[in-house]
């Protein structure tokens, strides 16, 4: 903060969607070099704010001044021109293109000499500190990668101010330290970043400051050294809800019931690697790696997506029967389902409503013949209620919805499938505090039902909030297995990495 | 008729097929996997660490009777005292005694040479020699049903129980269980065609016995066999009822995926029978490797001198805690770097369960509480 003249000011900016206020009279100030982290449950209005100051929506009400003039954005490119960009969740490069193309994409001469593009590409990628190959097709790239190329675009636009929308949700822990460092030099450089964020303890530890919203309005705007963890959600929900999602409940883990799955020297490719565990109904089992451990893949066998090795693959037992599928169809009639960690592209369909995709996920299992629209309505109305998916009514598109009723459509879309065995791959990631406490019950009322769950997680309080059993992969195979009273974060971590 | 003859074959022709991909792919039958031991199976040292009660030369059989515990040890059965570890003889044989089963009166004995001894204070009942007009060749664990009806697992038709690798190796599954009464001779047959039944167990009624060579337990109920527990990670032997209603079932070895892989090779397996001694067999064993002639333990890892535990083993020692519905629900073991290996038989005695390492030469005592999962 080298100014005390804010470089955007937002004052009593209300917006209003058929009379309904996304967000109501909130006043918001970006300083000038600062990091400014946005956070709040889904629903709070976050994106609606970032999206007026980005220009993609007018407010209905309030003022906006950018260097202490008024300014009114209706275009993304006005606000360009005024130095502020957004980066959005889903990145908005071309992946058939190469990163120079893409840099400079909009910004073409007539003639363009493709070797001087690179050049150029490379020279300001490197003036960035930008690890990035500019010949390097953006469809090859990892998300830490295109995240990169899409902060280059910005700053190469001459943005001073640069919104991120969840920037961290898709990213790897490695490439989040990559990303944190790469915001650090850019605030070094005098350019203010605005981030929104799930992840509190990202908040804690790199803005500045911090603003909460809840219901559309505005909670608070301090400085992020003075709060803590349990202050901010207090803040963005109204109460408590540290000990209610990461804190375990009653303490004694539930006793195993009957071995429903047993993957026996389960093998594919260098990513699975002679693979070994077994899953108990009644239980929730804990799956903890980190990226390349193989935990993905190896659900992803068990359902059938992915194939293991053609010779000496290994044994997938469901029931004592050995399973090998074609289609994940299969696993689903043999009441497998996998939640998967990517739910817009895996999830859901986007360009249908809610009923239509709950409904589809009965068509995979034995549904029936005919689709009747009063029976899809139905049933996305009982498990609308069941999961508490807060939306207007079940028509409304899936994409629409926020993070974690997104993620419930996706469960419940799962679960009409009547399966035994529940894997959730990463079943709270970019979804908000209020939905993860609902998400956290979901998963615990499966195993009180009797049913085999299997949550693979990155986030280490989560696994120990709600294992009865934990498993720790290293490398394509379980190395370690920890019951609740005897993990700590350290051990688990300790087996992951040694 | 020729056309019930072409579906047959064709069926047979499929089979053929499937079995042959099967082998070439490693799957199936032919998978040379192993299940973990995760959940109520996590290793433990926890029979490594046992109390020795007793070191004795490979006992076996351990019973439970009302003037103490019998086992068996070579050609003797004992007495053993279970607070101080005191030995008394009871009974010497001319043959190595093979199973032990004691009823409030009488005491049957199975002998290497196939033979069961049936011991009564003042005169002994007629031995045993054959099963439903068969000889008996390989009799492995013996039950009570009533004082008069003694359940009998014959481990199988062509080998005698001190061959017990012969049997695995040659892919038997010649094992029968009967039910014999002791006061007239005559015998039923419970179940036949398994692959070395090793020990047998009544439970609400029912016969409850472990086929070895398959892994898994059996419910034998109104003529039918049903599996209760299945892919087990080693060869179970004895199964003894628990005081809470649950059992206890020993494992006398380890599966592993090289002996696993070896009973799918044929040729190489009726060579190393014809060529090596049993002891250098790719095979289970009851005690760790001291020889240098024997295989390589299947990788073993030794650093510094100092075997990890965790290393691909032939021999281990694990006993299993079963529930009312024949579940795992706790585990004791001594695991590759250990001693107290080779588990064939195990009971309870108030709060403490004596088992018999046969591999380790050792009889020991824990507290039965002791694996609980927490």
């Amino acid at each position: 903060m080298t100014d005390a003249t804010p470089l955007i000011a937002l004052r009593q900016i209300t917006k209003e969607y058929f009379g309904v206020p996304a967000i109501k009279n909130v006043d918001f100030t970006v300083m000038q070099g600062e990091i400014h982290a946005l956070l709040g449950e889904n629903g709070a209005g976050k994106s609606t704010l970032t999206k007026i100051i980005a220009g993609v929506t007018t407010p209905t009400g309030g003022t906006m001044a950018i260097d202490g003039r008024a300014v009114v954005l209706r275009t993304p490119s006005e606000a360009l021109h005024h130095g502020v960009a957004m980066v959005f969740q889903e990145t908005s490069l071309v992946p058939s293109m190469t990163v120079a193309q893409n840099l400079y994409l909009g910004h073409e001469k007539f003639f363009n000499r493709l070797r001087g593009l690179y050049i150029a590409a490379q020279q300001f990628l490197q003036s960035l500190n930008f690890n990035v190959d500019p010949v390097a097709v953006v469809g090859n790239l990892g998300a830490a990668q295109k995240q990169m190329v899409e902060i280059a675009r910005a700053v190469l636009q001459k943005a001073h101010v640069i919104i991120f929308d969840e920037p961290t949700a898709a990213l790897t822990p490695e490439e989040k330290r990559y990303f944190f460092a790469l915001v650090r030099r850019l605030k070094a450089n005098g350019v203010s970043i605005v981030f929104i964020s799930h992840a509190l303890e990202e908040a804690l530890a790199i803005a500045d400051r911090i603003t909460i919203l809840r219901d559309g309005e505005l909670v608070v705007t301090d400085n992020a050294s003075a709060f803590d963890r349990d202050m901010i959600i207090r803040a963005m929900v109204g109460r408590t809800l540290s000990d209610q999602l990461y804190h375990r409940q009653g303490g004694k883990a539930r006793a195993p019931h009957d071995k429903v799955l047993s993957v026996q020297n389960l093998s594919m490719g260098a990513l699975v690697r002679n693979t070994s565990f077994t899953i108990y109904s009644g239980q929730v089992t804990g799956i903890f790696g980190l990226i390349g451990s193989g935990r993905t893949e190896t659900a992803k066998i068990v359902a059938g997506v992915l194939k293991r090795n053609f010779f000496h693959g290994g044994e997938v037992r469901l029931r004592d029967r050995a399973i090998s599928y074609l289609l994940p169809r299969q696993g689903v009639l043999d009441g497998i389902v996998y939640v998967t960690e990517d739910r817009k592209i895996e999830g859901f369909f986007e360009g249908m409503s809610i009923a239509e995709n709950i409904f589809a996920g009965r068509l995979a299992a034995k549904g029936p013949k005919l689709v009747s629209r009063k029976d899809m309505l139905e049933l996305a109305r009982v498990w609308r209620e069941k999961l508490n998916v807060r939306t207007i009514n079940a028509n409304a598109r899936v994409i629409e919805l926020s993070g974690g009723n997104q993620q419930k459509v996706v469960i419940a879309k799962s679960l009409v499938q009547q399966p035994q065995l529940v894997i959730f791959d990463e079943p709270t990631r970019g979804v908000d505090v209020g939905a993860i406490a609902e998400i956290h019950q979901i998963v615990k009322d499966l195993a009180d039902q009797g049913l085999a769950v299997i949550v693979i997680s990155s986030y280490l309080p989560e696994i120990l909030n709600l294992s009865d059993r934990i498993l720790v992969a290293r490398q394509g195979r379980i190395v370690e297995e920890f019951s609740p009273t005897e993990a700590t974060e350290e051990k688990i971590m300790y087996a992951a990495v040694h | 008729m020729d056309l019930v003859r072409l579906v047959l074959g064709g069926l047979g022709m499929i089979g053929w097929l499937r079995r042959h991909a099967d082998a070439f792919r490693g799957r199936g039958d032919s998978a040379p996997t192993v299940p973990p031991m995760d959940g109520a199976l996590r290793p433990n040292t926890l029979l490594e660490t046992a109390r020795v009660l007793l070191r004795i030369d490979a006992p076996d059989s351990l019973v439970a009777t009302r003037d103490g515990v019998l086992f068996s040890s070579s050609a003797g059965v004992f007495r053993l005292d279970p607070q101080s570890g005191t030995v008394a003889s009871v009974r010497r044989f001319e043959h190595a005694v093979t199973c032990v089963a004691s009823s409030d009166e009488v005491l049957a004995v199975g002998l290497e040479d196939g033979s069961i001894r049936l011991c009564r204070a003042g005169h002994d009942l007629p031995a045993l020699v054959t099963l439903g007009g068969q000889r008996l060749v390989c009799p492995t664990a013996l039950a009570f049903r009533d004082p008069t009806t003694l359940i009998v697992c014959q481990g199988s038709a062509r080998n005698s129980p001190n061959h017990w690798k012969h049997d695995l190796m040659q892919r038997e599954s010649s094992g029968s269980v009967w039910q014999v009464s002791i006061t007239d001779g005559t015998s039923r047959r419970l179940a036949g065609g398994l692959a070395f039944p090793y020990g047998a167990a009544l439970g609400n009624g029912d016969v409850v016995i472990c086929e070895s060579w398959r892994h898994r337990l059996l419910r034998l109920s109104d003529g039918s066999a049903t599996p209760v527990l299945s892919d087990l990670p080693g060869y179970p032997a004895r199964l003894v009822a628990a005081g809470d209603g649950g059992f206890w079932l020993s494992v006398f070895a380890p599966r592993s995926q090289l002996i696993e892989f070896v009973l799918g090779e044929t040729a190489y397996r009726e060579r190393m029978m014809r060529e090596l001694a049993p002891e250098h067999w790719v095979a289970p064993s009851l005690s760790p490797a001291l020889s240098f002639l024997e295989p390589m333990q299947g990788g073993a890892l030794r650093s510094h001198g100092i075997l990890k535990a965790w290393s691909p083993t032939r021999s281990y020692g694990l006993l299993v805690r079963l529930d009312a519905r024949l579940q795992p629900i706790a585990s004791f073991h001594s695991r590759a770097d250990g001693r107290h290996h080779g588990v064939t038989s195990c009971v309870e005695i108030g709060s403490q369960i004596l088992v018999s390492s046969k591999g380790g030469n050792a009889i020991l005592a824990l507290p039965a509480a002791a694996g609980d999962t927490p």
